[in-house]
């Protein structure tokens, strides 16, 4: 008897951390259709541009939240793997005759391995120290590049020509605002359903775990050092995506892309969408994106505007518009249920 | 010999910059053999739990699981060969939900049953809450229930009933004698509550400045001179 008790607790308790396969891919539709229907029903070319821009940062602040939400680490260096994608795929570009899609793919795994690398050094710091080191690692690199002569163009940036066929479609698909933002939107949409079906694993409890007590997760016998780098390396990856698209979009890439600044801005994106979900960053980039264009219009002090609001909602809801609509979502469930009951 | 000794350590040292906490501390447990550790505080018991989970590292001396030297291992190589601990200030993970710990704790070891652990503590009507949601009894239970996952054979315990009211402090006593009895396991428990420890220890280790003050049966504890001098006063 009890044990039935446990198991349905059991699934019951999976149900609500992770939602099954099935409502997973159900959401995901969802998401696409919003997508669809945001593209089909916004006119204005502006608007559609600042959509995609958002977007791709949507897909920076995804790989970032997931770095907070999995590791419990913040990183002010992510720009780094931002800017080294569109190097990447600009040098590669430049320089080879390989087909875009495997310049692609190669950079994103190259940039897996610098990251699985490099953290095996650094997530052993803790707290702050760990801040601070990846936003002077992030440095370095902004100063190496922008100090650089060659075809990377140094501080003006580098011009990418891409061939006309970029994974067998037009390139001016990419670099059109309104294709552009269904591109990302998709992307977007498919990399937090990969993510979601990774949490889903034994990867998600364990780096939960870690992120909650890691010397306990060690005394139940799990070494905790490369999980720690593998929701690194994962991380960066999907900043990196975000990376990819954004040198498709402009056919450019700049040493700005690797500043620090870039990622302090997509770190307010992530704590004003809330890292509890994996989707909140993303929402916390449009959210600024919008933010920014409405405010921006009436007056030029929209950051200090922007930074009361951010306080704000802070306060309000300490785990950013995610945790707060998920808290709304639960007390209508709540009162619902008190109704049938 | 020391073969049939579930756990045992020889001349145990751990400084703490100029602080020998754990001076030449030797001990050792059978299977199945709860041994009760005391001594006032900062004489060295958490000390010794941490150097014989491999948690500290040690000074000089060693430590032997079931015959074998594992003074060279690390916490986790420890933990999969048996030797599992709880902690003196509750070690749980507190934002997930304790069906989900015990099974992330189970997966590591084979044919570990943690729906047999939640049972026996008591926990198994608590699977789908979340820990910090949950009482700090049953929070201190879920301490000991991690630790017991794949049913270890040898577990330190921290000051388990710190904190816990006098029925739960029995009830936990009673959950012991069960596991020791039942599952083999052999326990060195620290405890304060001298009832307690002299109630449900076969032998009991007195820890007085890192230093071994006494050893043997309860009542042999009891009747020892210095015990009674140093550490029981005019209580015993
Ligand atoms: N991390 C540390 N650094 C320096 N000294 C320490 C450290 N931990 C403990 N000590 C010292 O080592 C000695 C033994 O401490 P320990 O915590 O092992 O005692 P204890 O017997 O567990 O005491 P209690 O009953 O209060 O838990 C004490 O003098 C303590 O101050
Ligand atoms: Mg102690």
């Amino acid at each position: 008897m009890s044990a039935i008790i446990t198991a349905t607790a059991l699934e019951d308790t999976q149900v609500k951390r992770n939602p099954g396969v099935m409502r997973l891919c159900a959401m995901a539709a969802a998401a696409v259709a919003v997508g669809l229907t945001v593209n089909m029903s916004v006119t204005s070319n502006g608007l559609m541009s600042l959509l995609t821009q958002a977007t791709i940062y949507a897909v920076f602040a995804l790989g970032l939240g997931f770095l907070l939400k999995q590791n419990g680490m913040v990183s002010f260096g992510h720009a780094l793997f931002f800017g080294m994608a569109g190097y990447l795929v600009g040098a590669a570009v430049t320089l080879t005759g390989w087909p875009v899609g495997m310049v692609v793919v190669l950079t994103v795994a190259a940039i897996g391995m610098f990251a699985f690398g490099l953290a095996l050094v650094i997530v052993r710091v803790p707290g702050i120290a760990f801040g601070m080191l990846t936003l002077a690692i992030g440095q370095s690199f902004y100063v190496l590049v922008s100090k650089s002569r060659g075809f990377t163009g140094g501080a003006d940036g580098m011009n990418i020509n891409f061939p006309a066929q970029v994974f067998g479609m037009e390139l001016a698909s990419f670099q059109n605002p309104s294709s552009m933002f269904l591109i990302c939107w998709l992307v977007l949409v498919a990399l937090v359903l990969l993510l979601a079906l990774l949490l889903r694993t034994g990867f998600g409890p364990l780096t939960e775990a870690i992120r909650e007590n890691e010397e306990r997760a060690r005394f139940i016998g799990f070494r905790t050092l490369l999980p720690r780098a593998a929701v690194f390396a994962v991380s960066a990856m999907v900043t990196a995506v975000g990376g990819v698209l954004s040198a498709l979009y402009t056919g450019f890439v700049s040493p700005e892309s690797l500043h620090w600044s870039v990622s302090g801005t997509v770190l307010i994106m992530v704590v004003l969408g809330g890292s509890r979900t994996l989707w909140g960053p993303a929402v916390g980039a449009v959210v600024y994106y919008l933010f920014r264009d409405f405010v921006g219009e009436h007056t030029t002090h929209w950051m200090s505007i922007f930074g009361v609001s951010l306080i704000a909602v802070i306060v309000l809801w300490p785990a950013g518009i995610a945790g707060g609509v998920m808290r709304a979502a639960t007390s209508l469930q709540r009162a619902a249920a008190r109704r049938l009951a | 010999m020391s073969a049939n000794y579930a756990l045992e350590a020889r001349d145990l040292s751990v400084r703490y910059g100029g602080v020998t906490a754990n001076d030449g501390v030797s001990m050792h447990l059978a299977q199945g053999e709860i041994r009760g550790l005391i001594g006032p505080n900062g004489a060295g018991k958490s000390t010794f739990i941490d150097a014989l989970s491999g948690r500290r590292a040690i000074a000089a001396g060693s430590v032997h699981l079931a015959g074998s030297d594992i003074t060279a291992l690390g916490v986790v190589e420890r933990r999969l060969l048996g030797l599992s601990r709880s902690f003196q200030r509750t070690s749980i993970f507190p934002g997930m939900r304790i069906g989900v710990q015990m099974e992330l704790a189970a997966s590591k070891i084979p044919d570990a049953d943690p729906d047999e652990v939640m049972r026996e503590l008591g926990l198994d009507r608590l699977a789908g809450r979340v820990a910090d949601e949950i009482s700090y009894g049953d929070q201190r239970r879920l301490d000991i229930a991690l630790a017991l996952v794949g049913r270890p054979s040898v577990l330190l315990l921290d000051e388990p009933m710190a904190g816990l009211s006098v029925e739960e402090s029995m009830k936990l006593a009673r959950h012991l004698r069960n596991l020791a009895r039942n599952w083999g396991v052999s326990v060195l428990l620290v405890e304060h509550d001298m009832e307690v420890v002299f109630g449900i220890s076969d032998s009991i280790t007195v820890l007085e400045t890192g230093k071994l003050l006494a050893e043997g049966t309860p009542d042999e504890v009891r009747a020892h001179p210095k015990v009674r001098e140093a550490y029981l006063g005019s209580a015993a």
